[in-house]
């Protein structure tokens, strides 16, 4: 890991906590429960990839409830905030909720549908990546429980079919109860793929081997399945703390940069909070418009006013209700 | 054109009428040609060049990357059509038969479908395939599919009736920033009847207008793909009745020419509905609707439908001829109406 990699684990590392913690605080907002703990993990897969601002760099679909990988692609604790408070500014303009929205200029691409289908989705645009004979690759992170869709197993088995550089991060569900991850293995082998287990591991120990993964994947190596171990409340893996006393004893930050970097997080997300508070909640009419190509976004004129009985010839033949 | 084109993508080039089948392929060729994005995705597509052999020679001419043989797997394979399509990509999806649609409903309405008003932006996306019986091809292999997505708003559905058209909203539908459902009767691929001179230049028909098929004064009859040739049958009989019938082609059913349905009515005062598809849930409701909505004080009677019984799609020949409308059907109602 570079200097800047570094410091960009750390602040995002930061972030992420002080979003959670701000939540749990708040008392109108609700964090989703799975999304605690995986975070700090997910960010360290994450800032792995290639990540640009131009549309040009890799893919990352963050999963349904957990905003560490956004963080990683550039995503910002007030997009995470208006989006989780329904905020008509919200990326998604609050016509859909979760945590993660569609931002192809970032790489970030929205989660929506079971398990199992964003991986399918993603290997389509890794396999563009590989038509087109990018340097790209495709990250998506998928519940466990996507091992019991049979989506997963068309998106995979595509992927592995023409080796699409495509990583496949399968989440400890912990709910699921029995630590399915541990079965990719077997799961691997049978597509003709590569898997790598990450339990225990430092957070430049899970950068290195998912960097190995991505540049495998980019030169036509295949699919990579990576097994998150662990689950909620689960404390095996490297916490931040653990990670900022590594980057000072490998004299990566000295006291007063970690200090400053952990501030500006801190402050950042604070002023976030600060916004969304005052922030007005969706206008239906603004919100709802022109979500259609060449459809009017008018509501049914029911809506509007009561009905009215046409007669004569004068009766319009365009207005509301008239495609 | 290039040189190396099999023959059934040049009918049009070489000056002689072309099949709905072929009107398919060269509309799939010349988008192939025109455009490096545009990319097929499907089974048995590439080498044996698909079951209806549309897409016969495309993998020698454009290569196994762009004439994707996929496994048997359709919500994968329209899944990751998708994430093409996200990365800026055409992709053409065929469905075998699009009875085999139904394992990709899931990624089309909830995905698909709604990634424009997700904020995820445009998907351009078309699933194209064999539809329609009459080919004694029982219930996995004759179904017409529309309405299972005809209420998902974000998907626009077309379904053509001649090879023109077929050809013009084709290319339509590939260059359309929205995912498209493409409908192709299998009784029209191959039907005599239905050879046509297509134009030559590039030639496009717009997604959304109907096309009136026959002019009329005393009744309307809106209809759609291999009905629009039923119903034509059914205006002659009807005219040495001197009923004179006006038979609009809707061609696209999302977004659904409401103008052009209401403006016939308000001229003739009747409407029959003909559909190939089932009864209930039909599109003929969604029709009689709107001309409730629209040109209510211009009826002169009942609106009236002509469509599948209510069943699956039979495999014996007897059952499902009596399953489908056919043009004796037709005539019924346009004499039931016409003397209303």
């Amino acid at each position: 890991m570079s200097r800047d990699e570094i410091e960009d684990l750390l602040y995002q590392g930061y972030q992420g906590r002080r979003l959670e913690e701000g939540v749990r605080r708040s008392g109108f907002l609700q964090w989703p429960e799975r999304a605690v703990g995986i975070d700090t993990r997910s960010i360290v897969i994450a800032r792995a990839m290639m990540h640009a601002v131009d549309g040009r760099g890799d893919l990352c679909c963050p999963g349904p409830m957990s905003p560490g990988p956004a963080l990683a692609f550039g995503a910002t604790p007030l997009e995470f905030l208006r989006q989780l408070a329904h905020r008509g500014t919200s990326p998604a303009a609050s016509r859909a909720g979760g945590l993660s929205w569609t931002d192809l200029r970032r790489g970030l691409i929205g989660w929506d549908g079971p398990p199992g289908m964003m991986t399918q989705v993603l290997a389509g645009a890794a396999l563009a990546f590989a038509q087109r004979g990018e340097n790209r690759a495709a990250l998506v992170f998928e519940s466990e429980r996507a091992l019991d869709t049979g989506g997963w197993h068309e998106g995979l088995n595509f992927a592995a079919a023409r080796r699409v550089p495509l990583i496949v991060v399968l989440v400890a569900s912990g709910s699921a109860g029995v630590g399915r991850v541990r079965q990719i293995d077997g799961v691997a082998r049978a597509y003709g793929i590569t898997a790598v287990s990450i339990g225990r591991d430092s957070h430049a120990g899970i950068f290195a081997t998912v960097r190995a993964a991505r540049r495998r994947a980019a030169v036509g190596g295949g699919p990579t399945l990576v097994a998150l171990e662990g689950g909620p409340g689960d404390d095996r893996w490297q916490s931040q703390e653990e990670f900022a006393s590594w980057a000072l004893t490998e004299g990566h930050v000295i006291e007063g940069e970690l200090e400053s970097i952990r501030r500006a997080a801190a402050a950042g997300v604070d002023h976030a909070f600060g916004r969304i508070v005052k922030e007005p909640g969706p206008e239906p009419h603004d919100a709802l418009a022109a979500v259609r190509i060449g459809s009017p976004p008018l509501r049914p004129w029911t809506r509007l006013k009561s009905p009215r009985p046409y007669a004569g010839a004068e009766a319009p033949m365009e207005g509301p209700g008239v495609n | 054109m290039s040189t190396d084109a099999p023959v059934h993508v040049t009918r049009t080039r070489s000056g002689k009428p072309a099949t709905f089948l072929e009107a398919i392929a060269e509309a799939l060729w010349e988008e192939m040609e025109r455009d490096e994005r545009v990319f097929l995705m499907g089974e048995d597509i590439g080498a044996y060049g698909g079951a209806f052999k549309v897409t016969r020679g495309f993998i020698e001419r454009f290569g196994a990357s762009r004439v994707i043989d996929t496994p048997i797997s359709e919500g994968g394979f329209t899944g990751a059509a998708a994430g093409a399509a996200h990365m800026g990509l055409r992709p053409v999806v065929e469905m075998q038969f699009m009875d085999f649609i139904s394992p990709a409903y899931d990624v089309l309405t909830n995905y698909v479908a709604t990634s424009l008003y997700r904020g995820a932006g445009p998907l351009p996306l078309v699933v194209r395939g064999p539809v329609g019986g009459g080919n004694r091809g029982g219930p996995f292999h004759s179904q017409n599919v529309e309405m299972a997505f005809f209420h998902t708003p974000g998907l626009k559905i077309v379904y053509p009736s001649t090879p023109t058209d077929a050809k013009g909203l084709l290319k339509s539908a590939i260059r359309d920033d929205d995912p498209v459902i493409f409908e192709e009767h299998k009784g029209l691929y191959r039907a005599p009847h239905c050879r046509e001179l297509l134009p030559q230049q590039d030639h496009v028909v717009p997604i959304g207008k109907a096309r009136t098929a026959l002019e009329g004064e005393d009744l309307t009859i809106v209809t759609y793909g291999l009905m629009v040739h039923r119903s034509l049958e059914a205006a002659a009989e009807l005219a040495r009745d001197r009923v004179r019938v006006e038979v609009i082609d809707l061609r696209t059913l999302l977004p659904l020419d409401e103008k052009a349905i209401v403006a016939s009515v308000r001229k003739t005062g009747k409407l029959l509905i003909v559909h190939e598809d089932t009864r209930t849930g039909g599109i003929a409701g969604e029709i009689a609707m709107r001309v409730n909505e629209r040109a209510f004080e211009w009826l002169d009677g009942p609106i009236l439908r002509v469509t599948a019984i209510d069943s699956p799609v039979p495999f014996s020949g007897e059952l499902e001829d009596f399953f489908l409308p056919s043009v004796a059907d037709v005539v019924t109602a346009g004499r039931y109406l016409s003397k209303y």
